[in-house]
């Protein structure tokens, strides 16, 4: 008889390779959920991936038509697609099949294909028996602190702890005896049993594959603490391996005890059919149309920014004023808002976006922490630690989440009491929400008035193999790098703040999800009131100095942070200003307190419950309400309609209103003459930005199978994720509350400076290269010299004229915001309509 | 001084019901008029309610009572629905409206723009009169109305998310065991009418009692209608064993869980205890079974809630526990405690619930700052090996789901597996053949032998349970199923035929009932068909995907077909009851084992038909597991 070979190791590889990788909740990082496949141009990649998950990757057909009828896809820009694509003779077909013609769909995913022969052959539906009892399994070996009694034996492993559990208690794991002696069997492999379930070898890695990705939640979960068990505090020792031996035992089991001994392995009964999955996809005729409906529908949207940039390049500037005062931001697109209010309040501030983390990598240990919390972007490694102390404020507790309320007498006293008061609260919390201790709060990640150890004492002070603080040298490095990067390297006004950002939310599981991308889904306080520290420092200075950045004495660095969510700015170290600088600072509070005003009316419009034509004042308290509301799913809308990224001098797009759609990076290629500056800044973009965009554009596409669904009936489990329900996976990805309002898009980059300079980037850095090349982001290059436009197609720049045109207008932006509605519905259709068109502002 | 606010009484369903029939006006978009319909639907409850209590104090609380419509009357024989509130009541309808209100408003927000926006509201103010219904219920027969309602919205807000597979799954498995409940009332009104010469007040009862003499199979009457009301009670409030399905019911937007099965709902067994109170009090065997199992359930749901990673569950759990504990009070007579422990227990839960997403984040950070690492389990000596088998049993939830399998459903199936030996088409001929010979020789009963005559009833109602066994195992074509349940209906009518003197017009109307519920049905069937949707039952076909209104419809042809309340059939079915005299025991097993299977067919049928993944064209399906 010919054995087939199995390959375990081969297997084990693949499932990490293509599993979910989203790491437990609290660390929730976007990222390109179809990264696996990003070797791939973007059509073949998500065809392939839908091919075999069965995940919609694109809108539908009638979608697309419809947003044709409606005019969001314009007629010549589909017109400038199929001819970009195919020769003059082919436009018709093309068109005729885009727009006419019918498709059959069938629905036929590859996995799953082969275990669902359980039930035509011997009609027992395996997931419904075995699926129940091994989340519960796995949940409690996972289980952070929800459970009262933790899952015993956890540090040997998954199926060493069900072996001593089996054996230690009376009843057993199993049922049936063969299984028993199985699990206890001395070098129990996959293959094994495999052999007595599956049968035949040829089919073992797609039954595997078909079984884990049947619970891709939890088997995600499992090989991501596999290969990073730091995401739990209450660290497990998960291993793939053990996930699958013990699902087999389990159907193993159940197998035996429900069919009797009348069954044979699945692949001895029947012939099992040889399908490869993860072969090279050829796009068939459909998705060829809808990958072309897809661009279509994304150029519409490019082609405008595009002309509104060039319109607004081209509007002369002011001749400079007395900078009243400085802001840097994150890139984040949510203050993109923000910084155009600030400019608009005080004529007078320049503002700036950095990537959040300010150049600091670190990790952060608040006081009395046992662990210690990456604050920089996920890739990244850090060799410092920042440490807090002096800080007075006691935790917090909230009586409801007491694990006591779930034992029997202190249950029946915690009725009686906290049980009758909770009606109370209940009224209190929905007609007066406020801050509770439960509720995510984005200034309590650090405390507002302790104090961080950010100079380093000796370069031996080091705690687990990180240096306590840094040194003057680096910190003169981190600040330099910054300072540069952003092209803020003279015309220092007197006051700098560097703005980080949070996010508060209550009942939120996904909170880290709204925090700063940049700080590994932390708010990023810390970093901010770090490189204020670093850039007040004389010693600093005077490096700097030297180096060429000449930062006057009266100019002072102020560390805040924004909370995105309920529009307030804290600032940090006030203490630490001299007379001068707080007068300067003080004067400045009033207009930003109103450019936060007018942010909270900008979001508002897409809120139904606040009426954005109200009183500033009332429409902050509105919103500020919502950040700390239970009963509200939408605290914010986080990175939703993200679609852009500017890469250049604020002066030159400053008159353009992208809505809250672009991250803005700080770039001046006029202090860059060979891209030096512009090589560093970049590298980090693709994978905080792709990153975000394109897990809002799958979760948008498909919600259930790419995204979590609604949060509305959410489970926690184990505190490391969500489920649907009691016996349901785990559900990786974004709430539809977050990306409803999302045009799925793939996210454009428009870097300021000559084509060439940027080609030779892409070309130094292959890694970066692949992001652009295989179009998982579109890239164009607007020259400084003359505001021409470059398109990246294939691997160079070509010259790029817009369709369309935008006149620069007078007036108040303001004014758009109150006349539009918010979207009837969250369907496609009705939700592309609430995005503002691309506006072009002259300066008053 | 005060004027009679009792003609008040018979709005406090009404007005949820108008507010229901409001909101079935507005679009699903329309979320703001949906609300407001919502709020004062349930708003004006509660001054109503206030308005009534103010008067129960100034009437020295002496319970207020209203006598409602008569539902149907014979010469010997009244069913009205009758109201009445007493404290307990009072405590009862302040929580629920209250807690109900709260919710509303929580979810205003809560579900904005959620494609189900309306049907949530809509289940929800039925749900409310459902159980405001059970809570003023002065007789069993208007407390079943009130079940029936908090059945069938059950099975709609646990299903709440239809288009995904484990929802309408758990659904499924809820709303069969409570068919069970159901039945166990319907057999104890059946006996109580029996023992009470009619149907009887609550408030009647301990009076009724003690001018009863007492025999033996009158006691044995009481024993058998304690035994089914505790079966009942036990059955809604998760109590052992039938623990597993309360946090299987958490499947829905976390508010509704939170009111319905981690506060209102799940309570509503207390209730029925207490109304029966006066039945059961007297006969120690009884109070000791109550007290009994709510000890074993402190200590099961205790041991599971102990163990659980999801914190939906353990709060489920926990809700159980605790109401094992009032099971236990009630059972030593302590009411009132029971009453404060109920009240507590509801809002404390239902809190727990609603902010149980703020968990994760929460016990995250204490966690950051407070963590020790456990000691290791040790693995020898009697207390570990007790320790980790009670953690065994707890991870496998005592075995609840596998067991309610095994001894529920499993049974039934093998029965009806056993008739494959014909197919339903054959069954259903020969079917139609047996009831014409039938209801020819109903109108030639005199010809027939006494003994033939007198077997009769109990070959139909065989012949009923059988076709039923048969429909529910057929995987196959719904309109087969259809018309295995129309004969089920068919030979139930011949049953009682042969058991008493035909009264044509109670037949009539039971029978229109069952007869327009098969005509919506099969209209339905065409319709999906020409559609060229699938119709077949072997796999959840999620038709209401493409066809709304289609499984709407549907959805009223089945509560038809069931007999539930408001439907003619409901009538009949009491009616019906009447009809077998006391003490045929074994006709009432046969006629309750069909009403009991057909619910379970009927849901399966509404269920795979219309509900789950839809597979047919291009749109996201969820994954089966999640």
């Amino acid at each position: 008889m010919q054995i087939q070979s199995f390959d375990e190791n081969k297997v084990l590889d693949d499932l990490h390779h293509y599993l979910p990788s989203q790491l437990s909740l609290k660390d929730f990082v976007h990222h390109n959920p179809l990264h696996n496949f990003q070797h791939l141009s973007f059509f073949d990649a998500i065809f392939k991936a839908s091919k075999n998950f069965g995940c919609q990757v694109t809108l539908s057909l009638e979608e697309y038509r419809s947003l044709y009828q409606d005019g969001r896809i314009r007629d010549e820009i589909l017109s400038f697609i199929i001819a970009d694509q195919y020769e003059e003779t082919q436009v018709s077909n093309w068109r005729y099949n885009l727009l006419q013609k019918d498709y059959p769909y069938s629905f036929e995913p590859n996995i799953g294909g082969i275990r669902s022969f359980w039930k035509k052959v011997y009609q027992i539906d395996l997931d419904n028996h075995v699926h129940p009892l091994l989340f519960r399994y796995i949940g409690s070996f996972l289980d952070q602190g929800v459970a009262l009694w933790h899952f015993p034996f956890e540090d040997n492993g998954l199926i060493q702890a069900i072996r001593d559990l089996d054996r230690s208690s009376f009843q057993g794991v199993f049922k049936s005896k063969r299984t028993r002696e199985l699990l206890h069997q001395n070098h129990l492999s996959i293959k094994h049993l495999l052999d007595l379930v599956v049968g035949d070898p040829e089919a073992y890695s797609n039954y595997l594959l078909d079984q884990q990705f049947a619970h891709r939640g939890w088997s995600g979960l499992f090989a991501a603490t596999e290969s990073s068990p730091e995401t739990l505090f209450y660290r497990k020792k998960s291993s793939l391996k053990d996930l699958i031996l013990f699902e087999l035992l389990m159907e193993l089991d159940v197998l035996d005890s429900n069919l009797d001994k009348q069954w044979k392995p699945l692949g001895k009964a029947i012939q099992l059919p040889k399908i490869k999955y993860f072969e090279n996809h050829h796009l068939t005729e459909l998705e060829t149309v809808l990958s072309i409906w897809q661009r279509a529908f994304e150029w519409d949207y490019y082609d405008e920014v595009l002309a509104g940039i060039q319109t607004a390049a081209k509007i002369p500037r002011k001749s400079s004023h007395k900078v009243s005062f400085q802001s840097v931001f994150c890139i984040d697109d949510r203050e993109c808002s923000i910084r155009r209010h600030f400019e608009k309040v005080d004529k007078n501030c320049q503002t700036y976006g950095a990537p959040g983390f300010f150049g600091a990598a670190f990790y952060f240990q608040p006081q009395g922490g046992k662990f210690y919390e990456k604050n920089c972007p996920v890739p990244v490694t850090p060799k410092h630690l920042i440490k807090e102390y002096d800080v007075k404020d006691k935790q917090k507790h909230e009586l409801l989440h007491h694990p006591r309320t779930h034992t029997v007498i202190s249950g029946f006293f915690a009725s009686l009491s906290i049980g009758l008061w909770a009606a109370v609260r209940m009224v209190y919390d929905l007609f007066f929400p406020k801050m509770r201790p439960d509720i995510s709060n984005a200034f309590a990640h650090m405390n507002r008035y302790g104090q961080l150890k950010i100079e380093n004492d000796s370069l031996d002070d080091l705690e687990n193999g990180l240096q306590v603080g840094y040194t003057i040298e680096e910190m003169a490095n981190v600040v330099e790098g910054i300072l540069q990067g952003i092209g803020l390297t003279e015309d220092f006004a007197p006051i700098v703040y560097i703005i980080a950002h949070g996010s508060s939310s209550a009942n939120n599981p996904h909170h880290g999800a709204h925090d700063c991308g940049a700080c590994s889904g932390r708010p990023g306080a810390v970093n901010a009131r770090v490189f204020a520290f670093m850039a007040n420092h004389s010693k600093v200075r005077s490096i700097l100095e030297d180096r060429g950045i000449s930062i006057p004495s009266v100019t002072w660095f102020v560390g805040a942070m924004h909370d995105t969510a309920s529009d307030e700015i804290a600032y940090y170290d006030l203490n630490d200003l001299n007379e001068n600088s707080l007068r300067h600072h003080l004067e400045n509070v009033p207009s930003i307190e109103l450019a936060l005003d007018f942010n909270a009316k900008e979001r508002s419009r897409r809120f139904a419950s606040i009426n954005t034509n109200s009183d500033l004042k009332r429409i902050r308290k509105a919103i500020k309400n919502r950040s700390v509301s239970y009963f509200e799913p939408r605290p914010e809308l986080g990175h939703g309609t993200n679609s852009i990224c500017l890469v250049g001098n604020r002066e030159t797009t400053k008159s353009l209103v992208l809505d809250r759609r672009a991250f803005l990076q700080s770039y001046d290629p006029f202090s860059d003459p060979k891209g030096i500056i512009l090589a560093k800044i970049l590298g980090p973009l693709p994978v905080v930005c792709g990153g975000i965009n394109l897990e809002y554009y799958f979760s948008r596409m498909d919600v259930e199978r790419m995204g979590a669904g609604t949060k509305l009936p959410h489970h926690v489990m184990g505190l490391v994720g969500v489920s649907n329900s009691s016996d349901g996976d785990l559900r990786p990805g974004l709430p539809l509350q977050m990306i409803e309002n999302h045009d799925p898009v793939r996210l454009v980059m428009i870097i300021e400076q000559s084509p060439l300079i940027v080609e030779n980037i892409l070309n130094s850095t292959p890694s970066m290269k692949e992001w652009f090349s295989n179009e998982w982001i579109f890239l164009f290059a607007l020259n400084p010299s003359d505001h021409s436009l470059h398109r990246y197609k294939g691997n160079q720049f070509y010259p790029y004229q817009t369709l369309k045109k935008i006149e620069a207008q007078k007036g108040d932006f303001i004014k758009q915001v109150e006349r539009k509605d918010s979207m009837k519905t969250n369907h496609i259709l009705d939700a592309t309509k609430e995005n503002l068109p691309v506006y072009v502002y002259e300066h008053e | 001084m005060f004027m009679n606010m009792n003609n008040l009484i018979p709005l406090l369903p009404l007005l949820p019901l108008t507010a229901l029939l409001i909101g079935f006006l507005f679009h699903n978009t329309r979320e703001k008029e949906i609300y407001r319909a919502n709020l004062a639907g349930i708003g004006f409850n509660l001054i109503i309610i206030i308005i009534l209590f103010i008067q129960w104090i100034f009437q020295d609380k002496v319970p207020l009572s209203h006598k409602g419509i008569l539902l149907y009357q014979t010469s010997l024989d009244a069913i009205d629905m009758s109201f009445y509130i007493d404290g307990y009541g009072f405590v009862f309808l302040f929580s629920a409206t209250i807690l109900t209100l709260l919710i509303v408003v929580f979810s205003k927000t809560y579900l904005h723009r959620e494609p189900g926006y309306k049907r949530f509201f809509n289940n929800l103010k039925a749900f409310y009169a459902g159980l405001i219904t059970i809570i003023i219920a002065a007789n069993f027969e208007t407390l079943f109305i009130g079940w029936e309602i908090l059945g069938i919205t059950s099975f709609f807000l646990i299903g709440f998310y239809r288009d995904r597979y484990i929802p309408v799954k758990n659904a499924l498995k809820v709303v069969s065991l409570y068919r069970i409940a159901d039945v166990s009332l319907l057999l104890v009104m059946w006996e109580a009418h029996h023992l009470f010469q009619g149907s009887i007040r609550f408030e009647e009862l301990s009076s009724a009692l003690a001018g009863m003499d007492t025999n033996i199979e009158f006691n044995s009457g009481l024993l058998l209608i304690s035994i089914l009301v505790i079966l009942a009670a036990v059955v809604k409030s998760a109590q052992f064993p039938f623990s597993s399905w309360l946090p299987r019911a958490m499947e829905g937007p976390t508010s509704s869980s939170a009111i319905f099965y981690g506060a209102l709902s799940v309570h509503i067994g207390l209730l029925l205890l207490i109304r029966t109170g006066p039945i059961w009090e007297g006969i120690p065997s009884v109070k000791a079974l109550i007290m009994g199992i709510g000890l074993v359930t402190v200590f099961s749901a205790t041991l599971v809630a102990r163990i659980q990673p999801s914190i939906k569950t353990q709060i489920a759990y926990s809700t159980i526990a605790q109401i094992g504990l009032m099971f236990v009070e009630i059972s030593l007579g302590w009411y009132q405690l029971a009453m404060f422990h109920f009240v507590g227990n509801a809002f404390l839960r239902s809190y727990q619930l609603l902010v149980s997403p703020s968990v994760l984040s929460y016990k995250i950070h204490d966690q950051f700052f407070n963590f020790i690492r456990p000691q290791p389990q040790k693995k020898e000596g009697f207390f570990n090996r007790l320790k980790l088998s009670l953690y065994l049993l707890g991870i496998h939830e005592f075995y609840f789901d596998e067991n309610q399998y095994k001894w529920l459903w499993r049974p039934l199936k093998k029965v009806g597996t056993a008739l494959n030996f014909i197919a339903a088409k054959q069954m259903i001929s020969l079917g139609l053949l047996l009831f014409f010979l039938g209801l020819v020789g109903v109108y030639s009963q005199p010809y027939l032998p006494a003994g033939f005559r007198y077997g009769l009833p109990y070959i139909f109602a065989i012949l009923a349970l059988m076709v039923l066994l048969k429909a529910f195992t057929l995987r196959g074509k719904v309109i087969e199923i259809w018309g295995l349940v129309i004969l089920n209906q068919l030979f139930l009518t011949l049953s009682i035929g042969y058991n008493e003197s035909f009264d044509y017009s109670q037949i009539h109307l039971y029978l229109s009932g069952i007869l327009l519920s098969f005509m919506i049905g099969l209209y339905v069937f065409r319709n999906l068909k020409k559609a060229g949707l699938a119709t077949d039952l072997s796999t959840y076909q999620g038709n209401v995907y493409v066809k709304p209104t289609l499984a709407f419809v549907f959805a009223l042809a089945c509560l038809g077909m069931i007999g539930f309340p408001i439907t003619p059939t409901f009538l009949g079915e009491e009616l019906i009851l009447g009809h077998i005299h006391s003490g045929q025991y074994l006709l009432m097993t046969l006629i309750m084992g069909s009403l009991l299977i057909v619910g379970l067919v009927i849901f399966r049928t509404y269920s795979r038909l219309f509900l789950g993944i839809h597979m047919k064209g291009m749109h996201i399906r969820s994954y089966r597991s999640a």
